[in-house]
């Protein structure tokens, strides 16, 4: 898999366990247990996506850094069948 | 994906209810020209697009929307807030009451449920985004016709902000379109449909 690829799926990996946490504190907030896995989470996803951006791209509009041109319009987008 | 920001795009505080008003905005919500629909016309054309610029363009648009819808309903929202049952009953609201109470349910100003049937997805760049740029000067006119119903400062600033929004998307629908018609092969000169070319 290419750096860029292992890199993607790390975020994607980190997110989803964001996301199911967070699920799982919206109806048990006080849990210590499930906010600590969240901010380790939380903190493996920031380095994972500023290491992405820095060298692959913007994830989102405010992964923008000051590039010459608004990389944000490049293909290929998440949708897209990529061969190999 | 997406990912959820707790804050409106721009404040909705309406300090008067008027459940009248409500029941005549919430078309904005679930009508024929509403916030729901440009969203799913949008995001869902995303995929015929032959153009990263275009893609760009309908992801940012059509999630831009779902931020819009969320606004409309919070403006329903309020105007609904501590209803007396007279208040009800008098301004035409009651209709709406008996299905949904105070909830918000996405229909047009005559009840008539939000349907995918008032938004096209047709493959084909050239035929959605006419559509698009048709669907923004709607949405712009029903936002003319609500400023011309109601006097509630604190409702038209959010109804004003609204309505520019749908000049600037237009905008950008119409330079997608040129983007499109520019980028078309030298041998489609009729502009056949560019992004669905059958295999020979």
């Amino acid at each position: 898999m290419s750096e860029q690829k292992t890199l993607l799926s790390r975020i994607a990996t980190c997110d989803f366990i964001l996301a199911e946490t967070a699920m799982f504190l919206d109806t048990h907030p006080n849990c210590t247990e499930a906010l600590g896995f969240y901010k380790k989470h939380l903190e493996m996803r920031k380095k994972a996506a500023e290491e992405y951006s820095e060298k692959f791209g913007m994830l989102r509009h405010e992964d923008y850094a000051g590039q010459t041109s608004w990389q944000w319009t490049e293909g290929p987008w998440p949708w897209e069948y990529e061969e190999v | 994906m997406w990912i959820y920001e707790k804050k409106l795009q721009h404040p909705v505080k309406i300090a008067k209810c008027d459940p009248a008003m409500a029941k005549i905005i919430i078309t904005q919500l679930g009508g024929p020209d509403g916030e729901l629909g440009a969203s799913m016309r949008y995001l869902n054309q995303r995929y015929a697009m032959p153009n990263d610029k275009v893609k760009a363009t309908l992801t940012d648009i059509g999630t831009e929307e779902l931020a819009h819808m969320e606004m409309v309903a919070s403006i329903v929202h309020q105007l609904t807030r501590n209803l007396s049952m007279s208040e009800i009953e008098k301004s035409g609201f009651a209709p709406y009451f008996v299905d949904h109470t105070v909830g918000i349910y996405p229909v047009d100003a005559n009840g008539v449920p939000w349907t995918a049937a008032t938004i096209q997805s047709t493959g084909d760049p050239i035929a959605d985004l006419h559509e698009d740029m048709g669907a923004e000067q709607k949405a712009r006119k029903t936002y003319d016709n609500i400023l011309n119903l109601c006097d509630d400062p604190d409702v038209r600033d959010v109804i004003k902000f609204l309505r520019e929004r749908e000049i600037v998307h237009y905008q950008r629908f119409g330079e997608s379109l040129e983007h499109i018609l520019e980028n078309l092969n030298s041998k489609n000169y009729y502009a056949f449909n560019p992004a669905f070319i059958p295999k020979k």
